[in-house]
């Protein structure tokens, strides 16, 4: 099939979509209402949830910070604040990056190269989050261990062991995880080559 | 700001454009309902700042085009959507069902493209000269020719498999 040919079929299903019209009014308005509101659903709510979470919890352990007494629970103390500050951020600007392009204004071109640099540093910063979610894990155990039921985790239980026999299944897990990132990965630098043609 | 009877029936206007944006850019049946959804979306949204000093159809293939490439199948799973039953895709009108098969047979080929050849084939197949083209996607107007010439070969060999 020619160009030519494959534009006069497309012209000839084009005359007949066309003919159907199928859109109402209340349809379109409705439409823009539901994605609307599913922007909300979809973005704001849980940003804001998961900032709020993430800053209370920071405080908690701030506002608590005397209650750590040994040199161990002081480092899990301040790796978990600093942690638990540092992803709602992260998350935030990789997500903003992508939804900031320039829908109405960028060329296709503009768009292709901005979604897709975009996307390869939303993977990294996915990737940074997953890490520090894991560390974040190890660490607020005994803070809130010794804050909360007033434990040390480290002295009365054998938390170390779990986090040695963990990790073998952390580390499959994270492999996992990664392998749908390296696709999206992969698809995005295929595009910015592509581009370069 | 323009009113909201003029965005629909510009939106009426148009949906044929709309449909066949979707339709090469999503994954499913599921999807392409989603993806017009998101595209009369975005329009709304930049209706307001569209001004007459480009050609409405410009600024309507430009929105629907840069939607479909930042639109992520993975976040329509999140939130609710009109269900199937209350609005109808257009499906071509035609008896001719060797001709409808030529179709699927073209949008198959078109669907396993790369996103910038998508939206070259697309523009071409639109009617859209290599001036046109490159006034939308930002490739130059030789750029564009070549693109073609290698799309062409990749949907031939395409639709012989």
């Amino acid at each position: 099939m020619e160009l030519e040919e494959m534009k006069n079929l497309w012209e000839e299903m084009s005359i007949g979509i066309e003919k159907q019209k199928r859109i109402t009014d209340s349809l379109i308005v409705k439409m823009t209402h539901i994605s609307y509101r599913n922007k909300i659903i979809k973005i704001l709510v849980p940003e804001i949830i998961g900032t709020f979470v993430c800053f209370a919890g920071a405080v908690f352990i701030l506002i608590h910070f005397q209650k750590l007494g040994t040199w161990y629970l002081l480092t899990c103390g301040i790796t978990s604040v600093l942690i638990l500050f540092l992803l709602p951020v992260l998350s935030i600007q990789s997500t903003r990056k992508i939804r900031s392009i320039n829908i109405p204004e960028n060329n296709y071109k503009q768009s292709l190269l901005e979604y897709s640099k975009a996307k390869i540093q939303f993977v990294l910063v996915q990737k940074l989050s997953f890490y520090l979610g894991a560390i974040l894990m190890l660490t607020i155990l005994p803070v809130m261990g010794q804050l909360i039921a007033g434990k040390d985790f480290f002295t009365e239980t054998r938390l170390w062991y779990w986090y040695v026999i963990g990790f073998p299944f952390f580390y499959a897990f994270s492999k996992w995880v990664f392998k749908s990132y390296i696709k999206t990965t992969a698809e995005a630098e295929n595009i910015l080559k592509e581009l370069e043609n | 700001m323009q009113s909201e009877k003029e965005f629909i029936g510009i939106i009426k206007e148009n949906e044929g454009l709309i449909y066949k944006v979707a339709k090469v850019y999503a994954y499913n049946k599921e999807d392409e309902q989603d993806l017009y959804q998101e595209i009369v979306y975005q329009l709304w949204k930049s209706f307001p700042s569209f001004r007459n000093d480009s050609k409405l159809s410009t600024w309507m293939y430009r929105v629907a085009l840069n939607t479909s490439i930042t639109y992520s199948a993975k976040e329509k799973k999140r939130g609710t959507h009109l269900p199937m039953h209350e609005w109808l895709v257009n499906k071509p009108d035609t008896n001719d069902l060797l001709k409808e098969e030529r179709i699927e047979a073209l949008y198959a080929a078109i669907k396993k493209l790369n996103t910038v050849e998508k939206g070259v084939i697309f523009l071409y197949l639109e009617g859209k000269n290599y001036e046109e083209i490159a006034g939308i996607t930002g490739f130059t107007s030789t750029n564009v020719g070549t693109r073609l010439g290698r799309i062409r070969e990749k949907i031939i060999s395409q639709i012989k498999k």
